[in-house]
This record gives structure tokens, sequence and C-alpha cells, in this order.
């Protein structure tokens, strides 16, 4: 045991350089920066847009207009007269941003229930997804002047009926049924909540599986390239102890990346779903009543099930890299890891996994990351069963691969397995697997 | 007396490679061995399964009577392996590596810290012993695998191409820090195509080629045997015999 924590404790300082925990930093730093540029963008969104009115009727209904802009969040200036074309040349040269025009004889056709246009003009600086916000409240602006309209006619029409009773007869009372339990709340808004809780995890899952790949896959094959695994192996430290510390060393150095990427995710995933802005009360309600938070029992399982993923990836990549024979070819040699990763993880983003065929949905539930990204769903969904069974799944897998590499590094096999990638770009094309002098050559059609 | 090394009918294969056909040999206490052939003679594969990191297909090695296969973990204790052209962990201090290896073999601190003050004063490194190994040159760093080699007075010291791709001087300081290690009783399994080298430095030499063992003796009595100067002579006319 002493031993085992004198080769954890080398490699983690050979893990723990300024070479990885740099980019690391950076990752976090860049993240968090983004995250807070975005909020900032954002408030500065929320706050009063400015509006420049051009208003060349000059009545009271165009004056009534200019206030209702003001009640829906713009930052009103009225301009009376004028050559529209210098009033938005003039507006654009001060940075405005929209401007709207009343054309003459507005409240008179208004008056004689005859359609009447007004023109807005949106000044275009960026074309960014935040930047183009302000096109979108033009048109809440135009909503908000055509119900303060259509009001007045039904009051002139109908005196004695509530516009909002004649527009909207019918409204709709959401509620949201998970297993047994229902609660009211809009579906829209649960789900994003939803998402917020669980977004981050399988993009950070997928960092930390191939991160900790690479770097144990690169630590066996710089041991081969360096021959100093062939001294490790020749020391009294026992070859379980000596693959554990590594898988230990690479898992741990994993986490602390994690941990890191979260805290600079956890900003940026909060600005891009406006976590900002908070969920309404009802909707609150609603998560907790149906659930949809994760409690004590859901961290823990999700905890075990993101564990056990880790734990399988970095047996797979210690057998893969006991095949690299040098440090370039781990790029290559963790690739079906890679594979096996992203694939569930655009999967159960895309697909539902209880409406893909039979085939399908067992080809998910072979690959052992897949269980990570379906656990929180099947948490939310109260399928703990399942969850469970993927939990189990995992472990008994990971025991299978962790004896397999152990076997490996217990007999000669760590150094005389290896893939060469030497053919690779030549004109032979393909990869051969020797071990003992036996060779596999697979060749590109 | 017990032999600290027993190799008898030594078979390894490769798939239907063999690269080694049933070679013997013996190494007594304190004795320096060095197996001599050109490249791929089957020397590092010898060494690599005294080292206890390669099994053996046929035939016994035993290293004070243990059993390479079966006692590969008693072996390790007491045995020290150094690779051909081996490296270190660039990132390590020369000391930090010195300690880890160190810390691997002794029983406590007292003999950790007694083992890299062994090992310091082989190296002759002095002060850049506190600098990182990426920033060595190949010679110091050989000298500090050699001097990890030896520090825990290891009963037999496995070492493939001591002095291989370093330059004259670098390769004499070697050569004299594994003679004076000798004389405190460790024996030494070497192998070396540099055959001068090996004149200099073994007592007794086995001349391999193609997995098989042509002749051993000491490198005088080689070299009267078949009435040449020096050993690349003696192993040119028993490989061509």
């Amino acid at each position: 045991m002493r031993r085992f924590f004198v080769v954890l404790k080398k490699e983690l300082k050979e893990m723990l350089t300024w070479q990885t925990l740099i980019p690391i930093l950076l990752i976090m730093v860049i993240y968090s920066f983004l995250g807070r540029v975005i909020n900032q963008e954002q408030k500065k969104q929320a706050a009063p847009q400015p509006v420049t009115v051009v208003d060349l009727d000059r009545s009271q209904t165009s004056q009534m207009l200019a206030g209702i802009l003001t009640n829906v969040n713009f930052k009103v200036t009225t301009v009376t007269e004028g050559i529209v074309d210098d009033i938005v040349r003039k507006v654009a040269s001060e940075r405005g941003t929209a401007v709207l025009v009343i054309p003459q004889g507005f409240e008179a056709g208004i008056q004689a229930q005859h359609p009447q246009k007004v023109q807005t003009y949106t000044i275009m600086r960026n074309f960014s997804l935040l930047g183009m916000q302000g096109t979108f409240r033009l048109d809440a602006a135009l909503n908000a002047m055509n119900e303060y309209v259509s009001d007045m006619y039904i009051r002139a029409g109908a005196p004695g009926l509530d516009p909002t009773i004649v527009k909207h007869p019918i409204s709709a009372q959401s509620f949201v049924t998970v297993g047994t339990t229902s609660a009211e709340g809009n579906p829209q808004e649960i789900v994003t909540v939803v998402m917020q809780q669980t977004m981050v995890i399988p993009i950070v899952l997928t960092l930390v599986i191939i991160l900790a790949a690479q770097m144990i896959a690169a630590s066996i094959a710089g041991e081969k390239e360096n021959k100093t695994l062939e001294t490790l192996l020749s020391t009294p430290v026992g070859r379980g102890a000596l693959v554990t510390a590594k898988m230990m060393a690479s898992g741990i150095v994993a986490l602390v990346s994690a941990a890191a990427y979260m805290v600079g995710m956890k900003s940026y995933m909060g600005s891009l779903l406006g976590s900002g802005g908070g969920t309404t009360g009802t909707a609150a309600l609603a998560i907790q009543k149906l659930g949809l938070v994760l409690d004590l029992r859901g961290y823990v399982l999700l905890g075990l099930s993101v564990f056990a993923g880790i734990m399988v990836a970095l047996s797979i990549a210690v057998i893969l890299g006991a095949f690299a024979e040098d440090l370039k070819s781990v790029q290559f040699i963790i690739m079906p890891l890679m594979m096996m990763v992203l694939l569930p993880y655009l999967i159960t983003m895309f697909i539902d996994i209880n409406t893909a065929s039979l085939v399908l949905k067992w080809l998910i539930y072979a690959i052992p990351f897949s269980h990570p990204f379906l656990a929180a769903q099947y948490i939310f969904a109260q399928n703990f069963t399942m969850v469970a069974l993927g939990i189990v799944y995992q472990f008994a897998l990971f025991f299978v691969l962790a004896a397999v590499a152990a076997r490996i590094f217990s007999t000669d096999r760590i150094l005389t397995m290896k893939l060469n990638t030497a053919g690779r770009g030549s004109g032979l094309g393909g990869w051969t697997l020797q071990r003992e002098g036996i060779s596999f050559r697979i060749r590109h059609k | 007396m017990e032999q600290a090394l027993v190799v008898e009918n030594l078979k390894k294969s490769y798939g239907k490679f063999e690269a080694l056909h049933g070679i013997s040999f013996e190494v007594a206490p304190g004795e320096i061995f060095a197996l001599i052939g050109p490249n791929g003679a089957g020397k590092t594969t010898a060494l690599r399964i005294v080292a206890t990191i390669l099994q053996p297909t046929s035939g016994t090695a035993r290293v004070y009577g243990m059993d390479v296969q079966k006692d590969a973990a008693r072996i390790r204790e007491i045995i020290s392996y150094l690779p051909e052209e081996a490296g270190a962990y660039k990132n390590l201090t020369g000391l930090g590596y010195l300690s880890f290896m160190a810390e691997l073999f002794a029983s406590d601190a007292a003999v950790q810290r007694e083992y890299i003050q062994r090992a310091s004063d082989i190296t002759g490194l002095g002060e850049r012993l506190r600098d990182k190994i990426g920033t060595y040159s190949k010679g110091m760093t050989r000298k500090l695998l050699l001097s990890r080699a030896v520090m825990t007075r290891p009963k037999l010291a496995v070492i493939d191409e001591p002095t291989s791709g370093l330059d004259v001087v670098a390769a004499i300081d070697i050569r004299e820090s594994i003679r004076k290690t000798t004389s405190e009783g460790m024996a030494v399994l070497l192998s070396s195509h540099n055959m001068l080298e090996i004149e200099y430095l073994s007592d007794r030499v086995a001349i391999i080629d193609q997995g098989t063992i042509h002749d051993v003796g000491t490198p005088q009595g080689l070299k009267d045997k078949y009435g040449k100067a020096n050993l690349e002579e003696v192993f040119v006319q028993v490989v061509k015999q």
C-alpha cells in the first residue's frame, strides 16, 4: 500500500505540471469571462432601449402610442418635424438603435377604422444574437400598440364588453405531469430549469473522460517510450498497484480539471440559459412538487454513475495505452474511446431513448458512457431502477476491464503489444496490431 | 557458494520467431558478467527475463536460487535493472527522481535518505540534482540512472548497454562507477555490443549471436584460446565457426 502511494504521488507530480494546469485555468477563465460578458450584455439589453418616435401626426392617439412604448421598456425621444431620412441618419450617427415613424393622418385613419401603417427603422451595427434582440422588441412594441387600438375599437363598438375577454375568451391552465404527480406550470419554463441543472453534466463528463483517457494513455505510452516503464516493472511495486495508481492519478487530475471547467461553465451556461432572470414562482413551486430538483439521493446516484463512467474510461484507456508505442500514437489509439463517449452524448441529446428502436436502444445501453448521460433524465422521471441497473452494468464492466488491464501489466504483453501506425499515410495504409511477433494488418480499401 | 544468477537452457519466442535458443550461463556474487554480441543477438531479451519483466518460453533463470517466474516479486526486492537508453521523468528533478525510486525500495525514511545520499555521491552531479531532468544531457541522465540502479546496493544489477550513445568522457565515467560499485560484492549482468568496453569492465563474457551463446570465458582467456588481440576479433572468429 505504501508503494502505491509513492507511485500515486509521482504520477500526480508528473501530471500536474504547468503544461497541464495552464490550459485548464485558461478554459476556466475564458468561460467565466464569456459568462460575465454575456451577462453584462443581457443587462444592457434589459435596460430601457432608446427609440426615436417621429410623430408627424402630432395627435392625441400618436402621443398615447409613445406612452405605450415607455410602458414596454423603451426610452422614447419624440421628434415632431423634419424629413424622415435625415432623422434616421441623425439617430444612427448618435448611436441610436430604432426609429418609429407615425405618419400624418394616423389618428384620423384609426378613428375611421382604416388600417394604418407605421414605419420602423432598426439601425443594425452588429449581427450577434444579443445585438439582434432590439429588432424583436420593436415587434413587441408594435403588438402593444395594436392591443391598445383594438381595445379602443372593441370599447367603441361594444360598450360594456371587456376587450380582454373578447380577444382571449379561452385561456389554458397548464399542468405538467411527471410520474404520478401533476403540478401547475409552464412546460417550457420547467424544461429550461431542468436543463439548467443537468446540461453541464454531459459536457463536463465528456471533457473529463476524454482528458483522463488521454492522460493515462499518454502516461503509459510516455513511460514505454522513455523505458521508465521497464524500470518500474522491475521494482518491487505490485503491477496492480502500478495500474491503480496511474488510474487514480489521472482520475484526480481529471476531476480537478472538471471542477475548474464546471466553475467556468456554470457562469457561461447560466448566462446562456438566463439563470440571472430566475424562474417564476409557479415554475419554482411546480419543480419542487414534481421532484425535478436533484436531492441527496439524486446526487448520489448521478455521482455514482459519473464516477463509474470515469472508471470504465480509465480502464479502457489503460488497455489502449498498452498498445501505444510512443506518445505520438496516443491520439490515434484513444480514438475508439472518444467515439464511444461522443456517440451517446450526441444520441441522448437528440433522441428520446424511450421511443428509439430496440436495436438503437440496446446499442445505447451497451455503451457504458450512455448511463451518466441518461441518469439525470431517469432520476427526474423517478425511474431509479434504470439508474441502478446502469450503475451495476458500469461497475461490472469496469471490474472486467480492470482485470484485463491488470493482466496485461502483469505479463510481458505490456512490453510486447503494440499498434504500429507507421503504415498510415503511406501507400500501405491501415494499421498493424503486433504482439510477440504476430501481426495483423488491416488495410484500407 | 550460492551463485548470483543461474540461467539454464533459456528460450524465448515472439510468435514464430525464437529470440533465444536455450542459453545457459552463471554469474557469481561480485562478478561482472557481460553478454556481448551484435544488435538483435538476444542480449536485451535475456536481460529482461532476468529482470523479471519478460517471461521465458521455457528453461529457467534463478537469482540467488529464486525462480524469475515463481518468485518474481522477491527477486525485484534484490535486483535493479537499467534498460538501454532509458530515460527518466523529465518533470521531476534529479533529486526528486532518486527520492521516488529510493522510496520504492526503502523500508523507512532513514534508509531512503541513505540511498539518496549514496546515489548523489555516485552521480557527481552536485547542485544540478536540484534541476529538472528535462534539462540534463544524455550523459548526466545516464549517470543519474546508473546511480539509481546501484544506490539500493542490489545483489544483482542488470545493466543493458551501459554506455550506449554516450561520448568517451561520459562512457569512461560510467565504467568507473560500475567498477567501483562491484567492489562491494554486487554482481552485475550487463550487455554491450561495444567489445572493447567489455574487455575493460568484465570479469567474464559470453559471446551471443542469433539467440545462441557460442562461448563463455574471461576476456584474456578467450583471447588466448582463439589467439586474437582483442574481443572483437574473438567474436568474429567464434561467430564464423
